[in-house]
């Protein structure tokens, strides 16, 4: 009992010395830190810090921006930080949820998929952006999932419009020209494929089993996606064109003209080492298409395919655009600033980062200009960017909802099953009914 | 009375010494270890996306019940655990009473080479084997080569051979650290007992499975629950080897946890819940492995 008694009261004692120990350690500190705090904070919004991912295309198209508005504010301190995107977003989950911003950036990119999620998961804990920046002044299809509840949050910026890359040379080896594959529906470009793989051997697509962007842009050139308008329904079972899409992704396996890739590095490799004919994707993929320079002058950008007898269908879609998000820590004010002075409404920068990155925004105003006007040598002299600025005016409106990987991840399993033999009509109820069962 | 009284004191010093000495690692273990265990089984009860969580009950427990991809899972987790962990602990038995003969040569050379994918780095090496193992890797270079297959295996994208490269994969990585507790364990039986046992003219054969697996039962023990518990954490091989797919075909259970909170939109109670459920398997199959060893 003593014993016991001693033990509890050295345990006391020494706990008490320890927070005693530490309160006398903050309250030494306390002057100086606070002290810090206040020159910190001085410096604090005088400085921010940008969280993004790609450096060939997001943090290249930063340094343009810091560039532009260090110039007209030399005090600001703007620190770009390169993380993969994958990293990103586990920095912001654990970061917001433990409720401290510490650690947290000023500015952060995220990806349209994923911004609805975001803004739904963590209220306030991003800036409202309305009245710095005109979402009218940007494309229509970017406004949805980069604001919620009428308040613009997002600063929209990679478009994301994809479009079909071309290699002419196999096309016109299997007896093709090139305008024979403008404004095709997909029904016709598994057609051609046959043709291309018969005279050429070279598959026609590159897929990852894994990743059904494909199924994506389809069903989004139809202003159609994996949940209704509100963005919480799943609209699998009954939905027409992603029946459809199911049904043409089978048809390209089983015509054998696709070539499987298991990453993103695999997919590189398949358009650079010249595997296959076309490579149906986001404008984003321009600067790893080119970065094989032998292929100059064989490739050709054309609008994407779309889906055969399918209502609304439109040949212009997107694949993984992404916007910028101010959060709402010390330091908003300035990241707030400099967001809507650059990607907001400088029309004169996004000419520069097209010229110095290729990066082509979703800002209206900037649509027009030299710039956009260049022609590309890589592509046979196209005026690629005036092409993809005219399809991305066209990309249907959709509302991405908070759970697309959710959905995507069931769905890859069914679409497996289905190309083991499973009815179509079964594969998108059980979609159905495991996407209810998931998202509640 | 006097010299009871100094006694006590004595003890009690003593005692404060010894608390003294391990006090801070207790608090530290509550702190870093028990704390988030008792938060993360209250998270469980929990649901909501990101920060938006409330209480809502059993609810969790029960789509973890209904849950298609959990069971794929879990499906594939015991896969592994039922065909790569015997593989491994038998295979690592094996080459360690290879090793442990005293007439074979460079013994150090073969001891680092079979130990040393142990100390790789998880993510490294599962990268590597990616390639190694790609359409166009280096094994399927070789076996066609070889003429042992006439088209290149899919051993990626094809949801049987992937499973196949996974367990390939962990049992490179692993069976070296399995050999070591082995060896180690061979070393403290006593040479005079393989004596006499030659000298009653048992053969070799004999000689493994009635002196040294009997010898090496406790430690057989230990290391299929480290095994079982190492697989049912299985997370960096399969994530960046097959991200779990081809369609969840490789998908691991620690791999849906990650799912859940970070790739979709965060669900960090049901992820606490899946959590839990890993608990529970170690558990029950350590006790399992405990009776069929027979140790208390």
């Amino acid at each position: 009992m003593k014993k016991a008694l001693v033990l509890f009261l050295t345990c006391m004692l020494l706990l008490t010395a320890c927070s005693s120990g530490t309160k006398e350690a903050e309250k030494e500190k306390e002057p100086a830190a606070s002290g810090g705090t206040t020159s910190t904070q001085e410096a604090g919004d005088k400085e921010i810090t940008i969280w993004a991912w790609d450096p060939n295309f997001n943090i290249a198209a930063l340094n343009v921006a810091k560039e532009a508005y260090n110039a007209k504010h030399p005090d600001v301190k703007i620190n770009i930080v390169e993380y993969a995107q994958a990293d990103i977003i586990q920095k912001l989950n654990t970061g917001l949820n433990s409720g401290t911003t510490k650690g947290l950036p000023n500015i952060v990119l995220i990806e349209d998929y994923r911004a609805q999620g975001f803004l739904q998961s963590y209220p306030d804990s991003f800036t409202d952006l309305t009245g710095k920046i005109k979402p009218e002044d940007f494309a229509d299809y970017k406004i949805g999932p980069t604001s919620l509840n009428g308040k613009q949050y997002g600063v929209p910026f990679d478009s994301g419009v994809a479009g079909l890359y071309v290699r002419k040379d196999y096309i016109e080896q299997a007896g093709y020209k090139l305008d024979d594959l403008k404004d095709l529906d997909w029904k016709q470009y598994i057609e051609i494929g046959k043709k291309v793989k018969e005279k050429t051997g070279k598959d026609m697509i590159t897929l990852d089993p894994n990743d059904l962007g494909i199924l994506r842009m389809m069903i989004q050139s139809a202003g159609s996606w994996y949940l209704k308008d509100d963005g919480k329904t799943p609209d699998l079972k009954d939905n027409a064109a992603l029946k459809k899409a199911f049904e043409l992704y089978k048809e390209m396996m089983d015509a054998n003209i696709v070539k499987v890739n298991a990453d993103w590095s695999q997919f590189i490799a398949a358009i650079n080492n010249g595997d296959v004919a076309t490579v149906p994707t986001g404008n984003w993929i321009t600067p790893s298409v080119k970065a094989e320079a032998a292929q100059s002058g064989k490739w050709a950008i054309l609008p994407m395919p779309k889906l055969p007898d399918t209502n609304g269908s439109v040949h212009a879609t997107n694949l993984g655009g992404s916007s910028w998000y101010v959060m709402n820590i010390p330091g908003s004010e300035t990241a707030a600033d400099f967001m809507a002075q650059t990607f907001g409404s400088d029309v004169d920068m996004y000419q520069t980062l097209l010229t110095k990155v290729g990066a082509l925004g979703t800002l209206k105003a900037a649509s027009q200009g030299e710039a956009y006007a260049k022609a590309d040598e890589f592509f046979g002299g196209q005026q690629i960017v005036t092409d993809f600025a005219k399809w991305t005016s066209e990309i249907p409106k959709v509302n991405y909802g908070i759970s697309t990987y959710a959905i995507e991840d069931i769905l890859v399993v069914e679409v497996q099953n289905y190309l083991g033999g499973k009815n179509i009509d079964q594969v998108l109820s059980d979609a159905q009914s495991q996407a209810e069962a998931q998202i509640k | 009375m006097r010299a009871d009284k100094q006694g006590v004191s004595i003890r009690a010093k003593n005692a404060f010494t010894g608390w003294s000495f391990i006090l801070v690692a207790v608090l530290m273990i509550i702190a870093f270890y028990f704390y988030p265990m008792l938060e993360a089984l209250i998270l469980s009860f929990k649901t909501g996306t990101g920060a938006n969580l409330s209480f809502t009950g059993w609810s969790n427990y029960e789509r973890l019940l209904t849950d298609k991809t959990f069971l794929t899972a879990l499906t594939n987790t015991s896969i592994y655990l039922i065909i790569q962990v015997p593989i491994m602990i038998v295979l690592a038995l094996f080459i360690s009473v290879l090793l442990n003969d005293n007439t074979l040569k460079f013994k150090g050379f073969f001891r680092t080479a079979i130990f040393l994918p142990c100390v790789t780095s998880l993510v490294a090496y599962s990268v590597v084997f990616k390639y190694l193992f790609g359409i166009n890797g280096l094994v399927n270079t070789m076996l066609m080569k070889l003429s042992i297959i006439s088209a290149p295996i899919e051993w990626i994208t094809d949801p049987f051979w992937a499973k196949i490269t996974i367990i390939i994969a962990i049992t490179w990585r692993w069976t070296g650290y399995n050999m070591i507790f082995y060896l180690s364990a061979l070393q403290n039986i006593d040479n005079s007992i393989y004596e006499a046992a030659r000298i009653d003219g048992a053969s070799s054969v004999t000689q493994f499975f009635k002196i040294t697996i009997p010898m090496l039962k406790p430690i057989i023990l230990f290391t299929s629950i480290t095994s079982t518990i190492g697989t049912l954490q299985l997370f960096d091989e399969v994530l960046n080897i097959t991200k779990g797919g081809p369609g969840n075909a490789t998908l691991s259970i620690s791999q849906y946890i990650y799912n859940l909170s970070f790739k979709y939109t965060a669900d960090f109670g049901y992820a606490a819940t899946v959590s839990y459920s890993i608990v529970l398997l170690i558990v029950v199959l350590s006790i399992l492995q405990f009776k069929v060893a027979g140790e208390k």
